[in-house]
């Protein structure tokens, strides 16, 4: 919980930054900026969403691909509308593999992979998302180096 | 045999990951940043999938280093191919090394012929580095 707070002000800094920005760079420039930084807030956002809530409610089922979804559109409504497209499939790809790892990391025996203890469970759920969260700062950190050079 | 044959098709694309580096390495000034970005997307893609599924049908049981290390070994192939030519492809690979490494160690999981599709990974590999070999020599 705490490190999705953490990355959510740290998205929010970069939407920020784009939006006072984004009439200086050109075209090719905000486009792969755009499509990096939603691909990955997309997929951590998705993994994030998959553990915290409970899988038997329906309503959950789509929710992380909807946040993602929402993310490549917010991100990509700043520029024209053919990057439009690349901003929402970027964002809804991402969303589905979040969803993918993360129904995985709850329940192995989807991939037949030899894990049974429940406590080896957990442990796997908060490495893979502490180095998912390390990742999301990384990327974060090169898209803001990038606007200063 | 069985086991050994795995780490040593690991062992010859490593080799072939770093001859073609130091290839284009020699010539990058002859390459645009179209070609760049398509080269560095297919290489950080191409050994993030083979770090995963090798690695993964060799050690079945530590799932979640195998992860990192595929998705460090993606990142690291993905941003040293992209520095070669600029900022934009820098970020690019390294975004599609780390994507396709978070994905390939379930794909290894979950296959019922191993022997087969390792045979179709390496194809596919090969096929690709000749297609860009051809790409850089007409372009």
């Amino acid at each position: 919980m705490m490190l999705f707070t953490l990355n959510l002000i740290e998205l929010g800094f970069v939407y920020r930054i784009f939006k006072k920005k984004h009439l200086i760079f050109d075209d090719r420039f905000i486009k792969t900026m755009c499509m990096a930084i939603t691909m990955v807030s997309s997929f951590v956002f998705a993994i994030y969403l998959e553990l915290l809530l409970p899988s038997i409610e329906r309503i959950f089922y789509l929710l992380p691909i909807l946040t993602g979804l929402f993310v490549g559109w917010k991100f990509s409504a700043i520029m024209k509308a053919p990057a439009t497209l690349n901003g929402i499939y970027n964002g809804v790809m991402g969303g589905i593999m979040g969803t993918m790892l993360g129904a995985v990391l709850k329940n192995p025996a989807l991939c037949n992979i030899p894990i049974v203890s429940d406590t080896l469970i957990k442990t796997n759920m908060y490495y893979i998302a502490i180095f998912t969260a390390f990742l999301h700062a990384l990327i974060s950190h090169f898209i803001r180096y990038s606007f200063k050079v | 045999m069985e086991h050994t044959r795995i780490l040593l098709l690991l062992y010859i694309d490593v080799c072939l990951i770093i001859g073609f580096y130091m290839y284009l390495r020699r010539i990058k000034k002859l390459i645009g940043f179209q070609l760049g970005t398509n080269i560095s997307v297919v290489m950080g893609g191409m050994i993030s999938l083979l770090f995963g599924v090798l690695l993964i049908l060799q050690f079945p049981f530590h799932f979640t280093l195998i992860t990192i290390l595929s998705t460090s070994a993606g990142m690291i192939a993905g941003a040293s191919f992209g520095r070669l030519f600029d900022y934009q492809t820098f970020v690019t690979g390294l975004t599609n090394g780390m994507l396709v490494g978070l994905m390939s160690p379930m794909i290894g999981t979950v296959i019922e012929m191993p022997n087969l599709f390792i045979w179709f990974m390496h194809v596919f590999f090969v096929l690709s580095l000749i297609t860009i070999i051809i790409s850089i020599k007409r372009s």
